[in-house]
């Protein structure tokens, strides 16, 4: 295996970071690994569970299947991104109220599909929420209090606009 | 009972805002100074002999600190029987069992090393299952059951591959089956399932000059100590665990699993913390499984429909070790009496190994699987006796001051109840006919009512502690891994303390200070720790004494004349003088200036109340602290020309004495409901003729996604029993949400079709397989039964 390491540029949450990061190495790896954002979690490693969903220039991937090498000059969102400080986005805010969380494990993931199912579709369905979070799996719940917390939240932000 | 104040509430749990920040820290989040990473070489085969274990190549790779093998072996482990070696050596028992043990630099060079690791195996027969396990020529993977240390009371059978036989006997059996007007006799099965947790099994060890210390995910911080104590000879000062934030538990972090190998590499390795998670296809193979069972049954009852005899024999195929193998078939064995009055039972458990992954426990140890075998023989009687499959089982469900199959008079019994609200929800009085709809589809239901109890004896304890604002932390030592327990700890300390929850929270488990606990399973940890934070409150020298001598200092009173009431601290002197103090305001009372600090311990253990089973029959006045009783309902549709099933209602009615937060309820419910139809219809973990496994991954091993989640699933929280034991009535919620709905949605499956299913999980193609079966038979009528 290799140990030679590239240079590459990322933008992750607002900030520029120059990095050195070997050919075999994904974007999970470099963001847990090489920047502390531990927010992305690793589970399946082969782009099935949807734990290590992350914004790349602003749609959502699978990090585990992406080498960080390929994305050089790109821009990252992750979990830590969202909201501005202590006010939280509300996405994650509706997470909290509906009693969307359990173990919590894959939450940031789906957190992060949900973030871009609503700037797709800003007004979803139930149906077209459940198909947007399909390649996101969680153990604990029933999927069903997480759903529900995608489409409070897209109905709140169309109160605020009406 | 509304004069609660913050019992019953359903509050927004504590732990989910740096779970939703990101911020919450798992186990494989620890990056610490120095640390190393392991990479483990695994077993390709089954059952080998090992030959030769080759490092030579593998230790030259840049970055590698130090390869052990099975030579470095320091001893077996185990938690009944001491069977298992942190690393294989002689034979491997199982795929991925470890051989060799890599620690290096980075994690790619420990990659590295594995992949140049040569062993040579001289292949054994596998033991592919419980059937060939039992034949008397069966290869033995043991060869000696009593050459191992027993650390619990176990039942091996020796010169055989049963490492346990549980046997249940009340009345008498043979009378029972001369007075049954009917009989039904039938076996069931089903396949392995994994608990998937989406976090793996891993931790960080550090051995240096205090000892060991360990950052893990674990369900069990002080079974882990006992186990690594007793293993690397060390006492339980030397071994600390410190608690990560759990990604998923189900019972699959019950045990030790990275820790030992990774112990033994610290060791060597002084000074250096050593991490590994595993990666997902080493989860599969080593995360822990629930094991493939069979069940033989024969049930008889009387014409009018009343239950009299009831056999159960159960093989429960525990993988390549013992583990808590024996626990899991205790359980269910006690579980499988029914929660019918049945005057005549024997029930027998044989726990046996195969070549296959281990298994431990897994929501409900055991009782999801028996539920499935006696709740199919119930639905057959009734069948047979034209009575309606509700009416049947409410005719024979227990009732407080019955006598259960293990010999208790019985308290607290709501599984009437649950019955009743399970088919209230489903409409189940509404006419309905099985089979073909209008729409071309099959439609069908069913329904499943279970017992379970909790692990008796077991003790916990607790330390609550008043900062000096009046503020409380609760160093509670069962761990939240998702059940909401870092939640509903504090809503019952607030309760007890007469302050409000936001003021109250839990401590990090490490038991460096945590106090005692069993362990996170059973469903034991509102029950337990709850009654041990509210001793913690009002035993003597508790909090409220505590605040009690405070007040009374400052108020130049005497402590009698301090008393608590309602969460206020009332002083009357002899002339008559009121003084108070609102508990909720205690931090600007002035009392807890420069005193000693307020910190009570409490206790609640089960030891007092247990009656040891009989050795010969298990019968005992009082096997368990606290039952759990239930019932789902299902409806299902399936399109014919796919075999797909479609899971369209769902109604869970669970007897939990009283909900402290039912929102936390709810959630544990709806996530049973989901994994329990995971288990009815899609989860299966598939092995060729020589026990390896062909579907180690998430894209083979099908689980439940949100489209999935369609279902109407209704909950009814049944609180018409109160625990008296219980915590302001409260019994456990955990493994119960899943215990009977895999059953109730096989059994709709069966009812649409018109054919019983014997064998789970039922997938598509099982489906369509039996409707092609059935077609060609000429005497068939497409679906109902």
């Amino acid at each position: 295996m290799s140990t030679q390491k590239y240079p590459i540029k990322l933008e992750v949450n607002g900030e520029w970071h120059t990095l050195q990061v070997a050919a075999q190495h994904s974007l999970l790896q470099v963001l847990r690994d090489q920047l502390n954002l531990t927010g992305t979690k690793e589970c399946c490693d082969e782009g099935e569970c949807g734990a290590c969903t992350v914004l790349l220039n602003g749609r959502s991937v699978t990090s585990c299947l992406i080498l960080a090498v390929e994305v050089d000059g790109s821009s990252i969102t992750t979990i830590e991104g969202l909201g501005q400080g202590d006010q939280l986005d509300p996405l994650q805010e509706s997470f909290l109220e509906h009693g969307a969380v359990q173990c919590g494990f894959c939450i940031p993931g789906i957190i992060m599909s949900g973030k871009y199912l609503l700037k797709k579709n800003p007004k979803p369905t139930y149906e077209e929420v459940q198909e947007g979070l399909a390649g996101n799996l969680c153990r604990c719940a029933g999927y069903g209090q997480i759903i529900e917390a995608v489409l409070s939240t897209a109905e709140k932000a169309g109160e605020a606009q009406s | 009972m509304s004069e609660y104040r913050v019992v019953g509430k359903s509050i927004p749990r504590k732990d989910a805002l740096e779970k939703v920040t990101g911020s919450a820290i798992y186990g494989a989040d620890i990056f610490l100074p120095k640390m190393l990473y392991a990479a483990v070489c695994r077993s390709p085969h089954a059952h080998a002999k090992i030959l030769s274990v080759d490092i030579g190549e593998a230790a030259k790779v840049p970055g590698v600190k130090i390869i052990l093998t099975g030579k470095d072996n320091i001893g077996l482990f185990g938690q009944f029987l001491m069977d298992q070696p942190i690393i294989a050596f002689e034979k491997v028992r199982y795929e991925g069992e470890p051989v060799a043990a890599v620690a290096a630099e980075d994690l790619d060079a420990a990659w590295e090393a594995v992949k140049l690791i040569k062993v040579e195996y001289e292949l054994l027969t596998p033991v592919i299952d419980s059937i060939q396990a039992m034949k008397p020529d069966s290869p033995l993977l043991h060869e000696k059951w009593s050459d191992y240390k027993m650390a619990q009371a176990a039942n091996p059978v020796d010169k055989s591959n049963v490492c346990d036989h549980f046997h249940l006997k009340k009345g008498d059996i043979e009378a029972g089956f001369a007075e049954s007007d009917i009989i039904v006799e039938n076996d069931y099965d089903g396949e392995m399932v994994q608990h998937s947790t989406m976090e793996t099994h891993g931790s960080t060890v550090l051995f240096d000059n205090k000892g060991l210390t360990i950052w893990s995910p674990t369900q069990s911080p002080f079974m882990t100590r006992d186990q690594l104590a007793k293993l690397f000879n060390l006492s339980l000062n030397q071994v600390r665990i410190i608690c990560t934030h759990i990604g998923g538990g189900f019972g699959s972090k019950y045990e030790l699993k990275t820790e030992p190998i990774l112990a033994l590499l610290a060791l060597k390795l002084k000074g250096r913390p050593i991490k590994m998670f595993n990666t997902r296809a080493e989860e599969f193979l080593t995360g822990g499984c629930r094991g493939p069972w069979r069940i033989h049954a024969k049930t008889g009852a009387k014409k009018d429909g009343t239950l009299v005899a009831h056999q159960f024999t159960i093989y429960w195929d525990t993988g390549a070790y013992a583990t808590t193998g024996p626990r899991v078939s205790y359980n269910a064995c006690f579980a499988s009496v029914t929660p019918y009055k049945i005057p005549n039972i024997v029930i027998d458990g044989y726990t046996v190994v195969t070549n296959k992954h281990i298994a431990t426990a897994y929501r409900g140890f055991g009782v999801p699987e028996v539920v499935w075998g006696y709740e199919n023989q119930m639905d057959l009687i009734a069948e047979k006796l034209n009575m309606d499959k509700v009416e049947f089982r409410l005719k024979n469900a227990l009732d407080d001051d019955d006598e259960s199959g293990t010999g208790e008079i019985l308290k607290s019994v709501a599984v009437k109840d649950c019955i009743k609200e399970a088919a209230r929800l489903l409409e189940w009085d509404k006419d309905f006919k099985p089979g073909l709809t209008p729409e071309g589809k099959l439609r069908g239901r069913g329904i499943a009512a279970f017992c379970k109890l909790t692990g008796t004896p077991s003790s916990t304890s607790v330390i609550v502690k008043m900062n000096e604002d009046g503020t409380v932390v609760v160093f509670v030592s069962g761990l939240e891994m998702g059940q909401g327990s870092t939640t509903v700890i504090p809503q019952i300390v607030a309760e007890g303390l007469g302050i409000s929850v936001e003021k109250v929270t839990t401590v990090p488990v490490d038991t460096l200070y945590s106090p005692y606990d069993k362990t996170t399973t059973s469903s034991r940890l509102t029950f337990h720790s709850g009654n041990a934070a509210l001793d913690a409150i009002n035993g003597i020298g508790g909090i409220n004494d505590q605040i009690r001598e405070l007040a009374s200092i400052k108020w130049k009173m005497d402590v009698e004349q301090v008393v608590i009431q309602d969460g206020v601290v009332i002083g009357r002197d002899n002339s008559g003088n009121e003084k108070r103090i609102v508990i909720e305001d205690i931090g600007k009372s002035g009392i807890m200036k420069e005193q000693k600090p307020v910190i009570a311990t409490g206790k609640y253990s089960t030891s007092e109340i247990y009656d040891p089973p009989d050795v010969e029959t298990h019968q005992s006045k009082r096997p368990t602290v606290m039952w759990f009783w239930g019932a789902q309902a299902a409806e299902v549709e399936i399109d014919p020309e796919t075999g797909k099933v479609e899971v369209t209602k769902v109604t869970a009615a669970h007897d939990i004495g009283k909900a402290i937060n039912p929102l936390g309820v709810l959630q544990q419910i709806e996530g049973g409901v989901i994994m329990g139809m995971g288990h009815a219809l899609l989860e299966e973990m598939i092995f060729d003729d020589k026990a390896i496994l062909l579907n180690g991954n998430m894209v083979d091993f099908k689980l439940p996604t949100s489209r999935d989640a369609k279902m109407d699933l209704k909950i009814a929280l049944v609180e018409t029993k109160p625990h008296p034991e219980g915590p302001y009535g409260a019994k456990g919620i955990g493994e119960p949400g899943m215990a009977p709905t895999a059953a109730a949605i096989a059994f709709a499956v069966s009812n649409a079709v018109g054919k019983r299913f014997t064998s789970m999980p039922i997938k598509a193609d099982d489906v369509l397989l039996t409707l092609k079966k059935m077609k060609s038979s000429d005497n068939h009528r497409m679906g109902g039964e």
